[in-house]
């Protein structure tokens, strides 16, 4: 599993390892990455996710940006060059800065892989992929209400210029406009559409709802949709079917802010703070992979 | 040592285009934005977006406000920046106002800013996906909304330029002391 995405830590080289925490810090390779909104929390909820499961810790990609692209130029750069080596199993892309031409010759290096990855993308990532019309090369994206009317305007090249009729971007129009991002070649396999419902979507059908429980105030939360992704990333890496992942992942996040007992001033590693206990309480319940930490090297099931 | 630039490639697309009123603009500003790191590209404009000469900069239209800063500081003459698709339009005029009770959340775009409606702090950011937005989010959470840094200054993308939106709109809410 390899996550990989821009940090707002400005001047940070390009960094590649497995990611450990260190207090409220990601460490990776040596340096030390906040646990906030985007990349931080993605890869801190897939890290908390394989700690529980007690498999390897993901590695990621990471690089500093603070908005100019040099870092994101680097890090596409990087990865087109050396995919084909790194030969993740699961490749989650995520901030960068959206340049479609970079992200073609980045799908093209991954077409030539002998072991094509499974790709996820979400935030920057997920818009040059669409934005290229290469969202079909990819297994599962994660947007939220605003961003699935992106997805369904098959000119929109960023979410900020969308056609006027896409505007009203309600979270019950998500299946719709879902399917309209299948018809114009602007979705993934999977869709995980993040909001106060969550749907996740296949080939423009709804394969399954998430509304419980219902914690308004995660959506204030800067990184709740970042660590879905994380979320997602993990259990697919750990032999999860896609959907399920999707599923697990919604429920986990939600059930994590009700724990945290959230306002719209929690901090996102208050939430990812919760997954432990979330997953100790129901994840046998909700994906029948049932053991008690340590039996599992004495066949516990 | 620099390892990577934003030199030009011949297959760049950018999706959006800098349009000028005379073909020397455009060169100009061709060399100030390459200087200042930016991919571009000189292009003949479509027909439907000109707007004044022949010749336009193709630009990647997410690093519209970084584009617009760089053009502004240099003072350089330009028309608007577009995007290449015409049937679509900025996102940003469409804004939702979310009562928590003790807090406000503005949703611009697919930007969101939530601030405490006693204090006027802003206690958090959420949305996007361009870098400069967890960075953004940094600078800003904590900071009362009459003292925060501008997201159009510190930022480079469109992302930003929605945040900037969401910022203004809490401002307003929060000086005309709109309160549920």
């Amino acid at each position: 599993m390899l996550i990989v995405g821009t940090v707002p830590v400005r001047g940070m080289p390009l960094v590649l390892g497995e990611a450990a925490l260190e207090g409220y810090h990601l460490l990776v390779d040596g340096q030390r990455i906040p646990c906030t909104q985007g990349t931080g929390a993605m890869v801190s909820a897939a890290l908390a996710t394989t700690a529980y499961l007690g498999i390897d810790p993901p590695h990621a990609l990471l690089v500093g940006d603070t908005g100019d692209g040099r870092g994101s130029r680097e890090m596409y750069r990087y990865l087109i060059d050396r995919v084909a080596g790194l030969s993740p199993g699961v490749l989650a892309l995520h901030y960068w800065l959206p340049i479609m031409s970079l992200t073609r010759a980045l799908c093209t290096a991954i077409d030539r892989c002998q072991r094509r990855p499974f790709m996820i993308a979400d935030a920057g990532s997920m818009y040059s992929a669409k934005a290229a019309g290469l969202a079909e090369a990819f297994d599962v994206f994660t947007p939220d209400a605003t961003e699935v009317a992106f997805l369904a305007d098959p000119e929109a090249t960023h979410p900020a210029y969308i056609a006027r009729h896409l505007f009203e971007t309600d979270v019950s129009r998500a299946p719709e406009l879902a399917r309209a991002a299948y018809d114009n070649h602007g979705a993934a396999g999977l869709l995980v559409v993040k909001g106060s419902t969550d749907y996740i979507m296949r080939d423009g059908e709804v394969l399954a709802t998430v509304g419980e429980p219902d914690v308004p105030a995660l959506e204030a939360i800067g990184g709740t949709g970042d660590t879905i992704t994380g979320l997602v990333t993990a259990l697919v890496h750990a032999g999860l079917e896609p959907w399920e992942a999707a599923v697990i992942a919604a429920r986990t996040n939600r059930m994590a802010g009700k724990y945290a007992a959230v306002t719209p001033a929690t901090r996102v590693s208050e939430v990812i703070a919760q997954f432990p206990a979330v997953f100790r309480d129901h994840l046998c319940e909700w994906s029948g992979v049932c053991y008690v930490k340590g039996e599992r090297s004495h066949g516990g099931g | 040592m620099r390892l990577f630039s934003k030199r030009s490639e011949a297959n760049f697309e950018g999706g959006g285009l800098v349009l000028f009123q005379e073909v020397q603009h455009a060169m100009l500003a061709e060399k100030v934005l390459r200087s200042a790191g930016y991919e571009v590209r000189l292009v003949a404009p479509p027909p439907e977006l000109r707007k004044g000469c022949d010749l336009a900069l193709e630009v990647n239209l997410v690093e519209q406000p970084g584009i617009e800063r760089v053009l502004g500081d240099r003072d350089m003459s330009y028309v608007s920046i577009e995007p290449v698709k015409t049937r679509t339009a900025p996102l940003l005029e469409v804004v939702r106002v979310t009562d928590f009770g003790d807090w406000v959340m503005v949703k611009a775009g697919n930007m969101k800013v939530t601030f405490d409606k006693s204090t006027g702090v802003i206690v958090n950011v959420s949305g996007g996906g361009c870098p400069d937005i967890p960075y953004l989010h940094a600078e800003l959470i904590g900071r009362p909304l009459a003292q925060a840094p501008r997201p159009r200054d510190l930022g480079f993308t469109l992302c930003a330029l929605n945040l900037e939106r969401g910022l203004e709109e809490c401002q307003s809410i929060h000086v005309g002391g709109v309160r549920a």
